[in-house]
């Protein structure tokens, strides 16, 4: 008797929940904790760590057959950007439009701005000056 | 035995009802241009802090994107938009708020932008139960319109105490160490991700949610107090 009354508890309990939690549709993993951790000390080590959790977070949906969450693939390829690793980037970018097509506005601007610090290998900093430049063109 | 049962299912129902069902306002009454614009992609603004933690704002931006995307929005990463606002030099979103927001649908390709501001992030220190209080303003507004489509404006209470431990003498002390323990590692990222999500309770779901556009009359706890718009800050203390 004191099992069941306990299942009961435990059923009507889990129900109560379910009730109010949005239902599970993306892995985000240690997402914000390993950002705030970045955000606030801004240094390699927590910029390693969110970058791996970025790659778990990939993985695991991938694992669980869920959607890479929004902004992941970009995150990551912003990352990549940083570090100078265009290809990667761009391929990163490209991945996030075509899973949101939405964010196609600011994925083509970004990829823009891979390819021009690829191809100038300069430093570019400035995303904003939509990058046509086709100086070496000569 | 049978009697206690049957007490137990009421009690059960009566919690499971109140706290699912709260009379009050429907989504698509209150905030009916969401049903009409329909945004999908959001733009997070670096939150204004008016309260007296000098972290609010870490701990408000890195944990607001999650719920968002769980309520079927898609949200530009804050990191990457962050940077971007800050190389086009805006640091002040207070300054932004009066302004036409067609930019940022320009540039980023954003159906509406989230202004935040915190009023306050408040931590109280108990020996049994320690809780962050956090008042948050929320507003979505459309960048096409310019119109706020949604708002919030309340207050959300997390328990810190790091759940139930069990009864008895051994239980009370072992949750204030717990407690204790929660509140020395500050590591608030947790519980600043629930009070976001419990902000947002009364927002229509979006696009990549099943139950986008089908919770017109769903029903939430109005909250947003209809005559203080004005941002008086800090009304109590």
């Amino acid at each position: 008797m004191n099992g069941k009354l306990t299942w009961i508890l435990a059923i009507c309990i889990s129900i109560f929940f379910a009730g109010c939690v949005p239902k599970q549709t993306y892995y985000f993993g240690n997402y914000s904790k390993t950002l705030y951790a970045l955000e606030k000390y801004q240094n390699e080590e927590t910029l390693i760590r969110h970058k791996q959790e970025l790659e778990k977070i990939i993985s695991e949906s991938q694992v669980q057959n869920l959607a890479v969450p929004p902004g992941i693939y970009a995150e990551l390829g912003y990352i990549y950007l940083k570090e100078n690793k265009s290809k990667e980037a761009v391929t990163l970018f490209e991945t996030e439009s075509q899973l949101y097509p939405e964010s196609k506005h600011l994925m083509d601007r970004l990829i823009q701005s891979a390819k021009a610090k690829e191809s100038s290998d300069t430093n570019v900093s400035n995303i904003s000056t939509t990058a046509t430049d086709n100086s070496d063109s000569k | 035995m049978k009697k206690s049962t049957y007490w137990l299912y009421g009690i059960l129902i009566v919690l499971f009802m109140s706290a699912c069902a709260p009379t009050m306002s429907t989504k698509s009454s209150e905030f009916p241009l969401m049903y009409e614009e329909n945004p999908v992609t959001i733009l997070i603004l670096p939150p204004m802090n008016e309260s007296t933690a000098a972290d609010a704002k870490e701990y408000y931006s890195t944990t607001i994107q999650e719920p968002l995307a769980f309520y079927g929005y898609y949200t530009f990463p804050y990191p990457i938009t962050a940077d971007i606002l800050k190389m086009e030099g805006i640091y002040d979103t207070e300054l932004l708020i009066n302004t036409p927001l067609a930019k940022f649908k320009e540039y980023f390709g954003a159906d509406a932008v989230l202004f935040t501001t915190i009023k306050k992030w408040d931590l109280s220190y108990m020996v049994l139960a320690s809780t962050l209080t956090v008042s948050v303003d929320c507003q979505l507004k459309s960048t096409t319109s310019d119109q706020t489509l949604w708002k919030y404006n309340g207050t959300v209470v997390v328990d810190l105490s790091g759940g139930n431990t069990g009864g008895g003498v051994a239980g009370l002390i072992a949750k204030a160490i717990v407690t204790a323990m929660s509140t020395a590692m500050a590591d608030y990222v947790p519980y600043a991700r629930q009070a976001n999500y419990r902000a947002l309770a009364s927002m229509p779901y979006g696009k990549y949610h099943a139950q986008h556009n089908k919770d017109q009359q769903v029903q939430f706890i109005d909250q947003t107090p209809e005559t203080s718009d004005s941002p008086n800050a800090n009304p109590t203390q």
